[in-house]
């Protein structure tokens, strides 16, 4: 399997009052084509600041080490004209949040058309005719006269749909996806997630899975990497990490999971 | 639409209606007897009784108050026999001090302080959006603290203060400019360009300077939305990215207060035009207050709150077009 995504040795650094803080430490990891890595941690362990590094997002001030490889291309010290040109056509990001992720002010179609423009140019025309494509892709009914809705007229998980065929619309080689399910109900969750998995079937592209619930990652992911306050504490295949954690903080993760099986515990603290 | 639009007819309605009363009562019980006034120095027990008479003043409170509001409305008669004057609708009266038809004034007046709320209006939307948008832009370098800073001292300056000093820069040391004066657009563009523009600079500094800082938090607010990470995600260009994803969001409150205050001086701008000496509406107001004139305050209070409660409407419905989340259903 050839590397799509090499992380090597990423450090992320922001300037505090009280001197420099590494929120991302010496991490290292790859993703191939056609597969899942999983990234779980609690907040602030440096997740999601490892995913905006990879997208080149990180709030201004923050200092970046090591080195990012898209398909042979540096990221990290890419300029902003190249770092446009890689965002939202050959990697695409969605997030934790989809309704305030999307612009209230204008329809799910003109910004996921704006997107598709950007790197593919054509006139608005061709470009509706992807965008209803794209709606029709990730199973939102009615997409033609859905596409000349507002944000505020979905339900969240439809909202999220919309992110993702926002982010597929130029058909990306990798997908980070920051917790996509976290402010979606169970069930959507479900929906959303056998969504993601079936998408990324289909079109052979990585996907960096970003998630705090370990459950979600043993069935969508193939490498896992576990991270803590910014430094990488395990990393390896999913069957790997979950049958015989090496880190005791990887443990804790898993002893956390809450099991039907599990006996009646006095609840501690 | 067509329902909500007859609700907010009727309250706009109701407001004016409460506004002429609570004016009305006011002077009924508060104001020294108009009819002594209008009389003078030189005055007789009859005399003050034919006033009186005239105007009705001898009648109950009400039927004054309703005899007011339907001169408005239909026009009304003082006076009876060889002294009946009749005046026509739209008819707020005659002021006590110069006999002149309220009406004619207020129409001769509205111009001149359309002219200078339009004027200021357009100087204080450049320049507070653009300083606002610079400052966010730039949020924290020299540039940022020292436009911010000088918009907290501009908006600071009271108005007088300001009119003051720029006549006495600009008309008395350098004399680039002529002495204000009203003067009408027929008299030449240029002349009326150069009285009017001290007027313009002093009523929008105030402004400008509020509405720079309010752009500047906006902007700034907009710019750490989580839409604007996903703008910048999709490879938008930077120009794109802010224009449509910043700027709309951020200047949508914006526009809501402007109307608001638009509106709010298209009654006059009190003590601009009284420093100025241009016969607006403002000025108006304060003449008559100075002087008691009844009927012509009567007449700027309810033009003002006219202005007010319609710039309200106007404001509701065209946010309506701005957020595409603010939708009018009927209540």
């Amino acid at each position: 399997m050839s590397e799509l995504l090499v992380v090597e040795d990423l450090t992320v650094t922001f300037p505090t009052t009280r001197g420099p803080v590494d929120v991302v430490k010496d991490v290292s990891f790859t993703v191939g084509r056609d597969e899942t890595v999983g990234i779980v941690g609690e907040s602030g362990s440096g997740k999601s600041m490892t995913s905006l590094a990879i997208m080149g997002l990180l709030p201004r001030g923050a200092t970046t080490r090591g080195s990012i490889r898209l398909d042979g291309t540096e990221v990290l010290g890419a300029s902003a004209r190249e770092l446009r040109r890689l965002r939202g056509d050959r990697m695409s990001m969605i997030f934790q949040d989809p309704l305030s992720s999307l612009n209230p002010y204008y329809t799910v179609g003109l910004q996921i058309e704006e997107l598709y423009r950007a790197h593919r140019g054509g006139s608005r025309a061709a470009a509706r005719e992807v965008v209803t494509g794209a709606l029709r892709q990730v199973g939102l009914p009615d997409p033609e006269r859905r596409a000349r809705h507002y944000p505020h007229q979905f339900s969240g998980g439809q909202r999220q749909r919309i992110m993702i065929a926002m982010a597929l619309v130029c058909s990306p080689s990798l997908l980070i996806a920051d917790e996509p399910t976290t402010a979606l109900d169970v069930t959507v969750q479900a929906q959303i997630l056998r969504l993601l998995a079936d998408l990324r079937g289909q079109s052979g592209m990585g996907m960096v899975f970003i998630t705090h619930d370990l459950a979600v990652i043993s069935s969508i992911a193939t490498r896992v990497l576990v991270m803590r306050r910014g430094e990488q504490v395990e990393y390896g295949t999913a069957e790997q990490v979950f049958a015989e954690p090496r880190h005791d903080y990887t443990r804790m993760l898993l002893d956390s999971i809450p099991r039907i099986d599990d006996p009646l515990d006095e609840v501690s603290a | 639409m067509a329902r909500y639009l007859a609700g907010r007819a009727a309250g706009v309605v109701l407001i004016l209606f409460l506004v002429c009363l609570f004016t009305f009562v006011i002077f009924f019980t508060l104001s020294p007897d108009p009819a002594v006034m209008i009389c003078g120095k030189t005055c007789t027990p009859e005399r003050i009784d034919q006033i009186r008479d005239v105007l009705g003043l001898d009648e109950p409170f009400l039927a004054q108050f309703f005899g007011f509001l339907a001169g408005i409305f239909a026009g009304r008669d003082y006076g009876a026999g060889a002294n009946l004057v009749h005046c026509a609708a739209p008819c707020l009266g005659y002021s006590f001090q110069t006999n002149q038809s309220v009406w004619d004034m207020v129409v001769e007046r509205l111009p001149v302080s359309a002219t200078v709320a339009v004027g200021a209006a357009v100087l204080w939307l450049f320049l507070g959006i653009v300083a606002g948008l610079l400052s966010a832009v730039k949020e924290g370098t020299w540039w940022d603290r020292a436009a911010m800073g000088l918009a907290l001292g501009g908006s600071s300056v009271p108005n007088y203060v300001l009119a003051l000093a720029l006549q006495y820069v600009l008309v008395v040391q350098l004399q680039v400019l002529p002495f204000p004066q009203a003067v009408a657009f027929s008299d030449g563009p240029a002349l009326w360009f150069q009285s009017y523009l001290m007027p313009w600079l002093v009523l929008a500094t105030g402004y400008a300077c509020l509405y720079a800082r309010l752009t500047r938090a906006n902007v700034i607010d907009t710019l750490a939305e989580n839409f604007m990470r996903t703008a910048r995600s999709k490879g938008l260009s930077p120009a794109l990215t802010m224009r449509r994803h910043a700027l709309r969001p951020a200047l949508t409150p914006i526009a809501t207060i402007f109307g608001m205050d638009f509106a709010a001086l298209l009654g006059g701008a009190l003590i601009t035009e009284t420093v100025f000496g241009l016969n607006g509406v403002g000025k108006m107001a304060a003449d008559s207050i100075a002087k008691n004139d009844q009927p012509v305050i009567m007449a700027v209070t309810l033009l003002a709150a006219f202005f007010v409660v319609i710039g309200n409407v106007v404001v509701d419905l065209v946010y309506t077009r701005l957020d595409p989340r603010v939708r009018i259903t009927a209540r």
